[in-house]
């Protein structure tokens, strides 16, 4: 669903939602928090296995590397004062 | 007003089991950062809702994903998740109807036929238009029932979310209640639908990332879907894992309805009704900042809708067959009222998501579903406290009590109507603590006027002699015989209602689900001939006056589509081929 070209704007504000913070930070934000802190858990697990089924496919881990990546890139491609 | 609210959730019976887990320090380090964050950012937008322009539409500088996943957020409410996730433990994969005949189709129509209309009219909400068409009258009457519907539905999600922290890991009903009721309040206080918007983008992400595991462990564990299919076949019978074959007759599949009510009953009146006429949604479109934006952010929200059965309907279908006990035997859930559960401490229907949830996530994870739970929760209250404050200011109190207030008086007002709105819902809240049945009957309401209001709004877009008389009139009929039709099929002895159920959804093997279809399709039958007749009983508006707000009269604008790619149509009819491939699938 390709979006149509915004104009650049003279403040470096989000055109989506006047703010100078976009929402894609804040989401960004809250993905890399979350992410890091459960991979974290998921690499403890590797030395302490969890008890949930399935534990032993590591998903803690694989999942905390999922968001960290996505939340570390939309932190940064949608971070404050980027042109 | 929403179509999933056609599952009843039995207040006080909802969880009536023992608590299910506990959150480690990381789950609630989770917890603490979401809370932090939408806190922050009702502060933050708080400079930038100074006029009711921002407070109440965000501006309308929404993009097209922003209002879109907004759109589709307002409904991704966790008292619809669990209740459906519920569902299809109970009734098979026919529960994804609610979430593709029940949904896309209409969301299409909204963007691609009426979202013009909304937005050139320049309205600021659904009553609003109907003022605009109708008159007063109309517009009284669908602001005063939306305005009382969504107060109390915002009560219903709070008590929700308090019953099923208390359950799942034993917090304080009243701290539950209390601390989500302040939060919500103070960041749609401050920053007004932006300040929701925002947060439903957040929560949108975060159901996605907190209930997206569910469904992949379970494939896995089930050893893919083929295999799955296989094992509920085995346990339940094939029609679980069917979505049309079987509904050719009333008593051949688990739901007990009939593909007719599925498709005019829910994929046409319901489904219409709600998603293009209930504020709650709508509202969040009306954000946008073009009218290409406008119809393009339903169609974005179908898509994403469109893969939400993925992690609401899966884990129920999954847990027929995997959710076992520590010695391996299957748990056997049952209905919330019945003797299991109320003395035997059995599970219920609606534990089905949190007892995956428990089964899969371990630490951190495990804080990642439960924020998202809150989180849908939160957004819940949000979007009818959001919406309540805006039809309040807009369309009661500047209608009716103080028409020629300053802009700054209106934004004042629709703070404060936030807060008090609030308060009542926390008041709500505590009825519904105490009486069960009163969340039963604030469900019941919302469909009770939706689909009249459907009739009323496409007639008004659609056909230019429908007159103010006809639709103040029709939307009144209809309302009305939705009320006495429920009365008549909820009342009285045993035999009277299963009599009764006959009557309305037209054979002796309907279940109660095929009720509620019926009886919104009767409803939209009867406002619609009410409104012609009137209509042609009473003076039509000039062609003038319906410049803008009917077909036929108006010259919709080019949107700025440049190429086939920007056009709303071209990605509408992507989906549509989608959903259509996706049922001739599961067939």
């Amino acid at each position: 669903m390709a979006s149509q070209p915004e104009p650049p704007h003279p403040h470096h504000v989000d055109p989506s939602t006047e703010q100078a913070l976009s929402i894609w930070f804040f989401v960004g934000v809250l993905m890399l928090g979350c992410g890091l802190i459960i991979l974290g858990q998921g690499i403890y697990e590797f030395s302490h296995p969890g008890t949930t089924m399935l534990a032993n496919l590591h998903p803690a881990f694989w999942w905390g590397m999922v968001m960290t990546l996505f939340g570390g890139f939309y932190t940064i491609h949608f971070r404050p004062g980027k042109g | 007003m929403n179509p999933m609210h056609l599952v009843p959730i039995p207040a006080v019976l909802m969880f009536a089991g023992t608590q299910l887990t506990h959150l480690a320090p990381i789950d609630i380090a989770i917890l603490l950062l979401y809370f932090a964050m939408v806190v922050f950012i009702g502060f933050y937008v708080k400079g930038s809702t100074n006029t009711s322009e921002q407070f109440f539409l965000a501006g309308r500088e929404m993009s097209a994903w922003i209002a879109g996943l907004s759109f589709v957020s307002a409904n991704l409410g966790s008292l619809e998740l669990m209740g459906w996730a519920g569902a299809a433990y109970q009734y098979g994969i026919l529960a994804t109807h609610w979430y593709w005949i029940g949904a896309i189709p209409a969301m299409l129509f909204l963007g691609i036929v009426m979202m013009p209309f909304y937005y050139i009219s320049k309205t600021h909400s659904v009553p609003g238009y109907l003022q605009l068409r109708f008159g007063e009258g109309a517009r009284g009457l669908s602001g005063i029932c939306f305005a009382f519907m969504t107060i109390l539905m915002s009560g219903v999600n709070m008590y929700a979310m308090a019953a099923v922290m208390q359950v799942v890991l034993g917090w304080n009903i009243y701290f539950s209640m209390w601390v989500g009721a302040a939060t919500v309040a103070i960041y749609v206080m401050l920053g007004g639908l932006r300040s929701a918007i925002i947060n439903e983008v957040l929560q949108f992400v975060l159901i996605w990332a907190g209930a997206m595991l569910i469904p992949i462990l379970g494939l896995i564990e089930a050893g893919g879907w083929t295999n799955l299919k296989a094992q509920i076949a085995q346990r339940m019978g094939a029609e679980y894992t069917h979505l049309w074959s079987t509904t050719g007759s009333f008593s051949a599949n688990p739901m007990g309805v009939h593909w007719t009510g599925i498709v005019f009953g829910l994929g046409f009146v319901i489904s219409f009704g709600y998603w293009t006429t209930d504020f709650l949604v709508v509202q969040r479109v009306l954000s946008a900042n073009s009218l290409r934006a406008a119809r393009l952010a339903p169609v974005i929200g179908s898509a994403f809708k469109m893969f939400v059965p993925f992690f609401v309907i899966l884990p129920g279908l999954l847990a027929l067959v995997l959710l076992k006990d520590s010695a391996g035997h299957l748990i056997q859930l049952y209905p919330a009222d019945s003797d299991m559960v109320l003395h035997h401490g059995a599970h219920n229907f609606n534990e089905v998501l949190p007892l995956m949830m428990v089964r899969y996530l371990g630490p951190g994870l495990l804080g990642l579903g439960i924020t998202a739970l809150i989180a849908g929760f939160m957004s819940g209250m949000a979007g009818n406290i959001s919406a309540f404050s805006t039809v309040w200011t807009y369309d009661i109190y500047g209608a009716y009590i103080n028409k020629k207030a300053s802009d700054s008086h209106y934004v004042l007002m629709g703070r404060w109507s936030t807060i008090i709105g609030m308060i009542v819902s926390v008041g709500t809240a505590y009825l519904v603590m105490h009486a069960a049945s009163i969340m039963d009957y604030v469900q019941a309401l919302f469909s009770f006027f939706i689909a009249p209001l459907f009739g009323t709004v496409i007639l008004g877009m659609l056909w230019k002699r429908a007159s103010k008389a006809g639709g103040f009139w029709g939307l009144l009929a209809g309302t009305v015989a939705s009320i006495a039709m429920f009365l008549y099929t909820s009342t009285g002895s045993a035999a009277h209602k299963a009599n009764a159920l006959a009557h309305i959804a037209l054979s002796r093997d309907a279940q109660p689900m095929a009720e509620n279809l019926y009886r919104a399709a009767w409803s939209w039958l009867i406002c619609v001939f009410v409104t012609v007749v009137v209509s042609y009983m009473t003076k039509a508006k000039s062609e003038t006056e319906l410049t803008g707000l009917v077909y036929g009269s108006t010259v919709i604008p080019h949107d700025g589509s440049t190429n086939v790619f920007e056009k709303p149509i071209f990605w509408a009819i992507v989906v549509a081929v989608v959903l259509f491939a996706l049922n001739l699938w599961l067939w």
